[in-house]
């Protein structure tokens, strides 16, 4: 049957996009285990000595710090503030719902460039000196769409009547939210607070105009770049890859286990699809 | 009647500029099964939503065991509530289900423990406890939800169509299985249904609810041979309304015209004037042509479709000289076919007569046949109007 053999021009181009799409990242991976600093073929052998470079560097160890503290503050920051929003703004009949949503989604479209500079002169309007206090309030604007969203999405998916029922059950409104609503939807929320975390975690083109004098990795890889090509940002690169690649596994198994657990009978809608926010951080 | 368990004090709701109910006053008797039955729309969800403490009604009052509970929220209420889809926590097993609403309150863990055991032995699910809701068929989920409402001992329990997602086979096992738990916790039950026949399997009393207001309350057996509207004559006994003239009002009898037909019934206490003549499909007898050709009183029509029913034939027949049809349903063994002229004529004890004005000649559309159009979504039902 020819109908439903493919062409082998198929399978050939395939296999370009993905050697295009890899082939990058894992000469980075790979130069970054050189034992030498050249960063061309020939290779010549294997070593670590970039990593301990890394790893002794305390301006990079500083920098991975500042990362993680904005990463870690924004991500509980946006969860706590997005789960409201979404979960408010699911639960209310109000005619302002439609818009608001949109509100709170819509800065999704802004360039980063367009954010930094709007941050940067209404931190200097108000006379604010930058700071990784300034960076995390940068990001949360950045990243809460994202999670505003993908906690929207579940939270809708979820039927209103079990909420009913529990409330009728005797349930206040604060108990509902504990015993129902949140035991359904976290396994989401911790996904999309992953994503939140990664998104800020890997952000440079805002970070770069409210950092001040502090730096973050993603801006002491990019300043590195500039003076001279250092092999040890291969390793650094490297480590930033496998690190939020892991926290997207974590993040999309999360997210799936919790999908299928809280799927009863009577309950079939689509699952969940995380797609969107999650090409943003590459 | 002693003191009522739920007074309804002159209810009305409106969302937004539709009004769903028109002042509706009702009292429920302690440990009654009281069934609030009308078509898609009718109110009578949002009248049971209102009693749950769901929705605030527009105006009126709710009062259970004498206390005015119309503004304390659902979750304040004694009422239970039995929902139309079964909604089982899905991420709680079918024992902490059921200890739910105990848990809320704080009981002790062995009190729940045994209440839990009590309320799933009522419904016949005693092992079930470690179940998750999707191993349960449609039938176990809906007595698992009505195990967990009752473990409160609600002073009302309440049912939204319980039994409308459910197929006919299983709904019949649990009209028996409601009827028992019924007997058995002598709880105070209110039932919301569409279908007239669960409705009259269940109730111990009706209240039948067209366009949010209250047509008739009463017994099935009241209701259904002396119906208060023509909207409850057709729509719980599916009966034919035929317009009549009552031309002698006799003690026991009377003597009617219909279109250029007289015939004497056995009927008590009518006044001379327009009516509408109320007849029970199974009171309509249907015979060949040539046979009613002798008596004068038969009318003559055209058979428009059958149905067997295993019991006798269901018809449809087009009355030759009105712009109307009559259903009948017989008890013969054979059938008459459809295009074949019949005669059509009644038993004469088995009629009801209710009041028409003069001009009305044609009885209100009679409601479509709410089986079909029912959806699982109650909003939808709501909006409807």
């Amino acid at each position: 049957m020819t109908g439903t053999r493919r062409s082998p021009a198929t399978g050939a181009f395939t296999i370009a996009g993905l050697v295009f799409l890899w082939a990058p990242l894992l000469l980075v991976a790979l130069f970054s285990f050189h034992s030498t600093g050249s960063l061309t073929f020939p290779f010549e052998g294997f070593s670590t000595r970039w990593y301990d470079e890394v790893f002794s560097n305390e301006v990079i160890s500083t920098a991975a710090k500042n990362s993680l503290i904005v990463a870690t503050s924004t991500a509980l920051i946006t969860v706590l503030l997005g789960t409201l929003a979404a979960y408010g703004l699911t639960r209310t009949s109000s005619r302002l719902r439609g818009p608001l949503s949109l509100l709170f989604f819509l800065p999704i479209t802004l360039p980063g460039l367009f954010i930094g500079i709007a941050l940067l002169v209404a931190f200097s309007r108000v006379e604010w000196s930058l700071s990784l206090v300034t960076v995390t309030i940068a990001h949360l604007v950045y990243v809460f769409p994202f999670f505003f969203l993908v906690a929207r999405a579940a939270l809708e998916r979820l039927d209103p009547a079990l909420e009913e029922t529990a409330a009728d059950l005797g349930a206040g409104r604060w108990t509902v939210f504990r015993r129902v609503t949140l035991p359904q939807v976290w396994p989401v929320l911790v996904g999309a607070a992953g994503l939140a975390f990664a998104l800020s975690f890997d952000e440079f083109v805002i970070t770069f105009f409210v950092i001040g004098p502090d730096s973050t990795l993603p801006l002491y890889i990019w300043s590195g770049l500039r003076r001279t090509i250092d092999p040890s940002i291969n390793a650094i690169s490297t480590l930033l890859l496998a690190f939020t690649m892991l926290l997207f596994v974590v993040t999309f198994l999360l997210t799936t286990w919790g999908e299928r657990r809280r799927r009863g009978r009577g309950l079939t809608e689509d699952p969940l699809v995380l797609t969107g926010p999650a090409e943003g951080t590459t | 009647m002693s003191e009522p368990r739920v007074r309804l004090e002159g209810i009305s709701h409106r969302f937004g500029s539709e009004t769903v109910l028109r002042d509706v006053s009702l009292d429920i008797a302690p440990h009654e099964l009281l069934t609030l039955l009308g078509p898609s729309g009718c109110g009578k969800t949002t009248l049971l939503r209102i009693v749950a403490g769901f929705e605030r009604p527009t105006e009126g009052r709710v009062l259970i065991d004498g206390e005015d509970v119309t503004a304390l929220p659902a979750n304040r209420r004694p009422t239970n509530l039995v929902f139309q889809r079964p909604t089982l926590f899905p991420h709680l097993d079918v024992y902490s289900n059921v200890a739910f609403g105990l848990q809320v309150a704080r009981v002790s863990r062995a009190e729940q423990r045994e209440r839990v055991a009590e309320a799933l032995a009522l419904v016949r699910l005693e092992g079930y406890e470690k179940r998750r809701s999707h191993e349960l068929s449609g039938g176990q989920m809906q007595r698992i939800a009505l195990a967990r409402a009752l473990v409160k001992r609600p002073a009302v329990l309440l049912l939204d169509e319980p039994l409308s997602a459910l197929d006919m086979k299983i709904r019949l096992e649990m009209e028996v299985e409601l009827r028992r738990v019924h007997r058995e916790t002598g709880a105070t039950f209110v039932y919301v249904t569409h279908d007239q026949r669960e409705a009259m399997a269940l109730s111990d009393r009706l209240v039948v609810i067209d366009r949010g207001r209250v047509e008739q309350v009463g017994t099935p057996t009241d209701v259904y041979s002396c119906p208060a509207s023509v909207f409850t004559a057709q729509f719980v006994g599916n009966a034919n309304v035929l317009p009549v003239e009552v031309l002698e009002a006799g003690e026991r009898d009377a003597l009617l015209r219909l279109g250029s037909h007289t015939r004497r019934i056995e009927y008590r206490d009518s006044e001379p004037g327009p009516a509408w003549l109320v007849l029970r499909p199974e009171a309509v007898r249907v015979s060949g042509a040539a046979a009613g050709n002798g008596t004068a009183e038969s009318l003559r029509g055209v058979v428009r479709d059958v149905a067997y029913r295993g019991t006798g034939f269901s018809y449809r027949i087009e009355l030759s000289e009105f712009e109307t049809h009559v259903k009948a349903e017989t008890r013969a063994v054979a059938g008459h076919e459809v295009d074949q002229h019949v005669s059509v004529d009644w038993d004469a004890d088995a009629c009801w007569l209710l009041p028409r004005d003069e001009q009305e000649t044609v009885p209100p559309a009679p409601t479509p046949d709410e089986a079909a159009d029912e959806g699982p979504n109650r909003l939808k039902e709501e909006t409807k109007g």
